[in-house]
């Protein structure tokens, strides 16, 4: 059976029931050191992913993950090596920030973050993947949550130090049904 | 120094309360990187004294 485009465009909507909703996206711009999402969270949703894609930075260096405005209460683990094998753990306890939900380098940078509960009231859940994308930086996971109950609709992501440029941040959320 | 911020579509110079937490989260970080090499330098000046390589440690540990 044949379908014209907009019977195609027509099935999409109510054929598929898909997982991952596209929420907002927002392009970084040139040398900021820090990018402040607004109105990513609600209530439509309960589980979230983040990814932060495209752009470069202007050294190799961690991205971090603030939400709201809270500057405190971050815990998590940080498990990360090298490609040659060296491997260290990083802890944030009652730390101001997830510190290492993401990397980056010259080379491009890269994040792709699960948040649970960020709105509602509940401590806030988070995991995240950690690649620079040198030949000889760190490769990780971070696993944790914010010990705070706060309801949260933003969040902020910025490198440990110099600045991000291009690319862009994607929140999605996940279909409860 | 002047950094730019960015708020969803917005881009801005950062007030001077911003460069200041900008500043502090940057110290804050390399402050870690130094205590993380500072444990990492203490730790191969044990193995070095104890004649092993990690992967040696690492296997007595088990």
């Amino acid at each position: 059976m044949a379908y014209t485009s907009s019977q195609i465009v027509q099935a999409v909507p109510t054929g598929i029931n898909s997982a991952l909703v596209l929420i907002k996206s927002e392009t970084i711009g040139t040398t900021v050191s820090s990018v402040a999402v607004t109105g990513a969270f609600s209530a439509t949703y309960d589980y979230y992913k983040v990814v932060v894609i495209g752009g470069v930075m202007s050294s190799s260096t961690n991205i971090k993950l603030q939400l709201g405005a809270t500057a405190t209460g971050y815990y998590a683990f940080v498990s990360r090596g090298t490609a040659a094998g060296a491997s260290d753990f990083v802890g944030n306890n009652n730390a101001t920030t997830f510190d290492r939900i993401g990397a980056g380098s010259t080379n491009g940078f890269y994040c792709d973050i699960n948040i649970g509960d960020p709105f509602a009231t509940k401590l806030t859940k988070v995991e995240a993947t950690l690649i620079t994308l040198s030949t000889t930086g760190s490769y990780g996971k971070t696993v944790g949550f914010l010990n705070d109950s706060t309801s949260y609709t933003g969040f902020t992501i910025s490198p440990d130090g110099g600045t991000m440029t291009g690319g862009a941040i994607y929140v999605y959320g996940y279909t409860k049904s | 120094m002047t950094y730019k911020i960015q708020i969803d579509d917005l881009v801005r110079d950062a007030t001077a309360e911003e460069a200041a937490a900008i500043e502090a989260g940057q110290a804050e970080a390399v402050a870690q990187a130094d205590a993380l090499a500072s444990k990492q330098a203490a730790r191969q000046a044990v193995l070095d004294k104890l004649g092993l390589t990690a992967d040696e440690a690492q296997a007595l540990l088990g």
